[in-house]
């Protein structure tokens, strides 16, 4: 399958490839990702049962509480953290903070509609484009 | 964004590699949110690594070892467990050795450890207009709403902004974020806000509606500082309000006008007494007259006059903590020290209760992953009865136990009865 490139504005810098897990739900690190392993573990999630280790994952927004960049960071510890992180509307301070500090690549707002465009497991590609 | 020249060689390691990361990532958040510039920040409260997330704890052993150190006065959020009391707290001591190689850490990154979220009791308030970076919601909106000091909510490069002294002119920093966007008119006398409970009670229900925006309430009565203590931590509980202004209370605006700066309120809401009761309802999930086994006083973190007026109280009684109920008072160790001079702690400790410092119950083992982990009892706790929202909001979820919000003296009849009588 081709590698489909993500465009959108580039929040924390830094390229990143891999399948894309995407969700229609917010996630909040901290309750719905297992943090040694990365697999979504909140009831009643569309993706439990998911890793979300080495994707780029693909979300509406961040939800809940600041303690989720202390399991982000325990993800990117254990090697279990998204490749890159692409949220459809603006980040808010605490996700931002956690992707520098992890070294994550985060995109938001991206240019289409990925929710409806982008099937989970297609390989994606997040390009150092700037802010567009 | 535009460095000055000393920013520039600070980045480009002139002075080690610990600040040159250190500004790197400030500078990274200030391009994300298109800060125009870096500012020198005075004080940080810092967000103290918790034994219960333990990938936190060796991160942070890592970065101190690499020889950082914080530029400006920095002090500490809460931990994981009592530093010296964990044995009668039933905290595991896997979890209270980790915590102590963290503060061995902090100590080497120069960092005050007073583990307390409420730093502006011990000394640290910083005046109007002060840049300043700090975590923990409670003490975030009291800086910037009753003491008019500047702050964003603070996160993971809380340590960075402390290390480097900076933080991007960003958000809650900038005149034009200050202003109010929602109006609580209130038709509250002083006879509808007699307990900070009910000041708690007042900043759940607003939270709701306020979200991460700035609520502006008008005709409140005048408040203690406790009083906006507990509306704050409220509002940063059920919202996730950075600043509030209650005119004339507070710091900036003298007049309801004047907060919202000659805007128009997105939203306008009359508030009576019946919300309050709603927010204490929607808290309490133990009925009238049902045995409780835990009581949780001080969140944020008791003063040492909220010490003492519990001892007197269980003095005043020659009252005993029921059979099976713990008893726990939170505070920090500088105002335990004070309060055990005075005798306060031994009274409370005669009539069974606990005075615990650098921690609470949530931040605690009892969390239910964190009991499941070392093989405890979980929930930890059945049926818990606290004199805050915030307190009773969160141990629902993160503890697993019923709830019940009371004003204190109900709190310190229900620890001393075993049961709720209602609030």
């Amino acid at each position: 399958m081709a590698v489909r490139t993500i465009r959108g504005r580039s929040v924390v810098r830094g390229t990143a490839e891999g399948e894309a897990l995407v969700s229609s739900v917010p996630i909040s690190f901290l309750g719905d990702v297992d943090m040694e392993t990365g697999e979504i573990i909140a009831a009643g999630h569309p993706l439990r049962g998911m890793s979300i280790a080495g994707k780029v994952l693909v979300y509406p927004e961040a939800k809940g509480s600041s303690g989720g960049c202390v399991v982000l960071m325990s993800l990117a510890k254990a090697g279990r953290a998204p490749a890159a992180i692409v949220l459809m509307k603006p980040a808010d301070f605490n996700i931002v903070e956690g992707a520098i500090v992890c070294g994550i690549p985060l995109l938001c707002e991206p240019e289409e509609d990925l929710l409806r465009t982008l099937p989970s497991g297609t390989p994606v590609r997040i390009g150092d484009v700037g802010n567009l | 964004m535009k460095l000055t020249d000393g920013e520039k060689r600070m980045l480009d390691g002139a002075e080690g590699p610990a600040l040159a990361r250190a500004l790197d990532y400030v500078v990274q958040l200030g391009d994300a949110f298109g800060a125009e510039r870096l500012t020198d920040v005075s004080y940080v409260h810092y967000p103290a690594e918790m034994s219960i997330y333990r990938g936190s704890v060796e991160e942070l052993v890592e970065y101190a070892a690499s020889g950082a150190k914080v530029a400006v006065p920095t002090t500490s959020s809460t931990l994981a467990c009592d530093l010296d009391q964990w044995p009668r707290t039933g905290c595991p001591a896997a979890l209270a050795g980790l915590q102590g190689r963290a503060v061995a850490a902090h100590r080497a990154l120069g960092v005050l450890g007073t583990y307390t979220c409420t730093p502006q009791f011990l000394g640290f308030a910083p005046p109007r207009g002060a840049h300043i970076v700090s975590v923990e919601s409670s003490a975030i909106i009291y800086f910037n709403s009753v003491l008019g000091a500047r702050t964003n909510r603070g996160g993971f490069l809380t340590r960075y902004s402390a290390v480097c002294g900076k933080y991007p002119l960003m958000g809650y920093l900038l005149d034009g974020n200050r202003g109010g966007t929602h109006l609580f008119r209130c038709r509250l006398g002083a006879e509808d806000l007699r307990s900070p409970t009910d000041w708690s009670a007042l900043g759940f229900h607003a939270g709701k509606f306020a979200g991460s925006e700035v609520p502006v309430f008008e005709g409140l009565p005048r408040p203690t500082h406790i009083d906006l203590l507990a509306l704050g931590a409220a509002l940063a509980t059920s919202g996730s309000v950075t600043l509030f202004h209650a005119p004339p209370w507070t710091a900036e605006a003298g007049s309801v006008e004047a907060a919202f700066g000659g805007r128009i309120p997105k939203e306008t809401r009359d508030v009576a007494r019946a919300d309050l009761d709603a927010a204490y309802d929607a808290l309490t999930t133990i009925a009238p007259g049902e045995p409780v086994d835990f009581v949780s006083l001080g969140c944020p973190h008791l003063t040492l006059d909220g010490i003492r007026g519990i001892a007197e109280w269980l003095r005043g009684r020659a009252a005993r903590v029921a059979e099976g109920v713990r008893l726990w008072c939170n505070t920090n160790r500088m105002t335990r020290a004070a309060a055990a001079w005075e005798g306060a702690v031994a009274a409370i400790e005669a009539a069974g209760g606990l005075v615990v410092s650098d921690s609470c119950p949530v931040e605690s083992h009892m969390r239910l992953s964190t009991c499941r982990e070392h093989g405890l009892a979980a929930p930890n706790v059945g049926a818990m009865v606290a004199d805050s929202a915030k307190m009773a909001r969160y141990v629902g979820d993160l503890i697993g136990c019923r709830t019940a919000l009371a004003p204190r003296e109900r709190c310190l009849e229900a620890a001393i009865t075993g049961r709720f009588r209602g609030r």
